[in-house]
């Protein structure tokens, strides 16, 4: 039995639904507030996710950042060093996708080198009349930034909990492939 | 005493942060380098040793893989607590081998050594075996 713990930065522009996602998976999928609420800061919230087939769990640390330009300078400081990467856009937004490569320059600065797992996602998939970001062109950029993409919406509870858990599942692979190598290193 | 691990002297890891019932923190201490305590997950981490009787230190070797700053405390109490600072150290990145560093300057007896790793080059680290020179 492991119990894994990792830093999941939560990031994306102002309104794309990251307080929405992370309050459904964190509540398993109970609490979705219709009235948007700005996050002026960073907000913390933790979740044990077990993983399949195994006894081993990871406990997620979901830093919610602020996506709003003037107060992501002051978020970052509370960044730390990440080990996971949940970047969201809304799907009706084309612009909120297009800001998606300043974000990841902007978290790249704090990898330190670090390879950092990460997923795209495209919430809001419940508006698709509204749809501005097709999925093929989304899939493509995340494959380009070695995302794993996923399409979301926190409204309509449909697969809200998916890139989380896919997050948690890979840090799981990431310490099984890092123990591996460290059991067959020679001595110094 | 060089050659005896610290366990089979009455050493006890009595602090580990993270824990992987596959690597315990015991391993640290078994004098054994093929057996490791693996940390899973977010700095810092730290493990404390307590000696079974205070003993004096000239100096520790820590073998590891993966540990990039690395803080040691000391005190001479019962307990694990109130440590005073001993040195700070950035270890060398060593691919595919372990990292074996001696720290010297330990000073006087200590009855606790405590061993807080701030940053690593991966987001998981490994200590393999704590060995003390009197
Ligand atoms: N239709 C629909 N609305 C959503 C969805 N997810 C979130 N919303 C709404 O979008 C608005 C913004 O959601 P938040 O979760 O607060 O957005 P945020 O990304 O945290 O925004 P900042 O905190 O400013 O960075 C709220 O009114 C939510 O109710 C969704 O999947 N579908
Ligand atoms: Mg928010």
């Amino acid at each position: 039995m492991v119990k894994l713990r990792a830093r999941c930065l939560l990031v994306g522009d102002a309104a794309v639904g990251k307080s929405a996602l992370c309050h459904m998976f964190h509540s398993d999928g109970t609490l979705f507030h219709k009235n948007y609420s700005m996050t002026t800061g960073v907000e913390l919230l933790m979740k044990c996710v077990n993983i399949p087939e195994t006894s081993d769990s990871v406990e997620l640390y979901i830093i919610d950042s602020a996506g709003k330009e003037t107060l992501v300078e002051a978020c970052e400081k509370m960044w730390g060093q990440p080990s996971l990467l949940c970047l969201v856009f809304d799907l009706t937004s084309e612009q909120s996708f297009a800001n998606c490569s300043h974000w990841m320059e902007r978290v790249r600065a704090h990898w330190q080198g670090l390879h950092v797992p990460g997923v795209l996602v495209g919430n809001k998939s419940d508006l698709s009349s509204r749809r501005e970001v097709q999925a093929s062109v989304a899939q493509e950029w995340a494959q380009s930034q070695g995302l794993e993409y996923h399409e979301t919406s926190a409204k309509e509870m449909n697969n809200f909990d998916a890139p989380l858990l896919s997050l948690a599942r890979a840090l799981h692979s990431l310490y099984q492939e890092r123990r591996e190598t460290i059991q067959n290193l020679s001595p110094g | 005493m060089f050659d005896s691990s610290l366990s089979s002297l009455g050493a006890k890891v009595v602090v580990a942060t993270s824990s992987d019932e596959n690597h315990p923190p015991e391993n640290i201490i078994d004098g054994n380098t093929n057996t490791f305590w693996m940390s899973t997950g977010m700095f810092p981490q730290e493990f404390v040793i307590r000696f079974a009787e205070p003993t004096s230190i000239s100096a520790v070797t820590v073998d590891s893989y993966n540990v990039k700053r690395l803080k040691i405390e000391k005190n001479s109490s019962q307990n694990a607590s109130q440590f005073e600072s001993v040195t700070e150290k950035e270890l060398e990145n060593t691919e595919g081998h372990l990292q074996s560093n001696t720290i010297s300057g330990i000073g006087s007896s200590a009855t606790h050594l405590r061993f807080i790793i701030t940053t690593g080059y991966d987001h998981f680290v490994s200590v393999h075996r704590v060995s003390v020179q009197n």
